[in-house]
């Protein structure tokens, strides 16, 4: 015994250096967790563990964690190793942690989808079209996440015509695939003409609802169209893949359920009355050349007077309606009108309104090249009398 | 089998607008007809005008049904 014996703090001072001179780089250990406990502190404590041993781990609530930890949770943990010298015990100061279940979740993923593939779940000609102009609008999603917000204001934007019909439903964790599949049903007797379902982004485990089952038959069953709109494009969940239509986030989404904007319907209703109304207007413009070719001024008055009737009736449900047909009306009647003038220029009787006078006999205009005859009976006629005068003479020049 | 008796969509709508509008082109009905036809075709613009100024969209919520009470999903008991 030439040694002499060394203090616990200095073998534990040893230990330490020990331990940390070969684990300098950091560990990288995969177990599962047990013991978990979430301090008040925001310090998470708990044990990592297989079939062969335990090791104590930290995760001070200074290091980032983007899930929740429970029991039995496989996970793959980066730390340093550090030794508690009060208790005597070391344990994993976790800088990193991640769920382990990524390499089996990707296998059960990989898995399913083969399986539903072969059975055709999958499959382009089950897929449904999605409706022109949907104006009932279901979606399934969470009430609280950014996936609605999107949504609704994507349709707000370009289709405010339209309802949104809301089942909310949770999109992560326990019982979010049931949820979200009893919301697909539920809104199949809802009078939706197509359905949305999804939620933003996340991690694989915050999808996963969108790969269970449930919400996989209630997709696939859907009587109505269903959009899957899951997470980013670089996402794709067994949802997309069954759903009719796979969109790469909720906003596009919102875009393929609305692909008329409101604005576009709006000109094209407005280029449709024009349309009516050019037509309208030729054919009143055909039926005016008709009335010109084959009636006289009178009979012609008299259809203008007809189609005016009819017109009124018009006039009374559609002023822009109106004022094409009463402009071509009255175009109508100017150019009868204009003719009936004409007409009265060239009568006989027009000179007399001038002060002029007729010469008539046996109740006929005398021709100007008439020769009179000496004692013929004839007929002056102007404006306000009548006289009958006898030829006594003529005189030719 | 009861389908509730609805006013037509404005799918429908828009679409008999089209139609009246092909029907008055091609101009081979009486004039009476054709003026019917304007008349229908004004009103149906203007409906569709009204409808689609519509100035937010609306939201309904349903509720979660239990899945026990809902009779409507027969056919998913197939399997």
């Amino acid at each position: 015994m030439s040694e002499t014996a060394i203090s616990v703090g200095q073998l534990t001072r040893r230990i330490q250096s020990v331990l940390e001179d070969e684990f300098q780089r950091g560990v990288f250990v995969e177990g599962e967790i047990s013991n978990f406990k979430l301090h008040s502190s925001g310090h998470r404590y708990f044990t990592l563990k297989d079939d062969e041993a335990a090791i104590a781990a930290v995760m001070w609530k200074t290091r980032p964690l983007d899930f929740l930890p429970a029991d039995g949770m496989r996970v793959q943990v980066f730390g340093r190793l550090t030794v508690y010298a009060p208790r005597g015990n070391y344990q994993i100061d976790v800088i990193k942690m991640r769920p382990a279940g990524l390499g089996d979740l990707q296998r059960i993923l990989e898995e399913r989808k083969r399986d539903l593939a072969a059975k055709g779940y999958f499959d382009w000609q089950r897929k449904k079209p999605l409706p022109p102009l949907p104006t009932r609008i279901g979606v399934v999603t969470s009430a609280t996440g950014a996936a609605l917000q999107d949504i609704l204001r994507t349709v707000s934007s370009r289709f405010p015509a339209a309802t949104i019909v809301l089942r909310a439903a949770s999109v992560q964790g326990q019982g979010a695939a049931a949820d979200v599949a009893q919301g697909i049903i539920d809104l199949q007797s809802a009078n939706v003409q197509v359905i949305i379902v999804g939620r933003g982004g996340g991690s694989i485990e915050d999808l996963w609802a969108f790969n269970e089952m449930p919400v996989i038959e209630a997709i696939y069953r859907s009587g109505i169209p269903v959009i899957s709109a899951v997470g980013h494009e670089t996402d794709e969940t067994l949802s997309d893949l069954v759903a009719d239509v796979r969109a790469a986030t909720p906003t596009h989404a919102a875009v393929l359920v609305t692909p008329y904007a409101v604005d576009d319907l709006l000109r094209g209703i407005e280029s449709t009355c024009e349309r009516m109304e050019t037509t309208l207007r030729l054919t009143i413009d055909g039926f005016r050349d008709m009335a010109e070719s084959f009636l006289d001024g009178r009979a012609a008055r008299r259809l203008d007077e007809r189609v005016k009737m009819r017109v009124q009736r018009v006039d009374d449900v559609q002023t822009r309606g109106e004022r094409a047909i009463t402009t071509t009306l009255h175009r109508l009647r100017d150019r009868i009108e204009h003719r009936m003038t004409v007409l009265r220029t060239l009568h006989p009787y027009r000179p007399l309104e001038q002060g002029y006078a007729v010469l008539e006999s046996a109740g006929k205009i005398v021709a100007a090249d008439r020769q009179l005859i000496v004692g013929e009976s004839v007929t002056i006629r102007r404006r306000a009398d009548i006289t009958t005068a006898t030829i006594t003479a003529t005189h030719n020049e | 089998m009861a389908k509730k008796q609805e006013q037509p969509s404005i799918e429908d709508r828009l679409r008999r607008l089209e139609e009246i509008t092909r029907q008055l082109e091609m101009g081979d009905k009486p004039l009476a007809d054709q003026l019917a036809m304007f008349e229908e075709g004004m009103k149906l613009a203007q409906e569709c005008r009204d409808y689609l100024s519509a100035a937010e969209v609306r939201i309904e919520k349903i509720s979660a049904s239990a899945s026990s009470q809902s009779n409507t999903s027969s056919e998913s008991d197939e399997s």
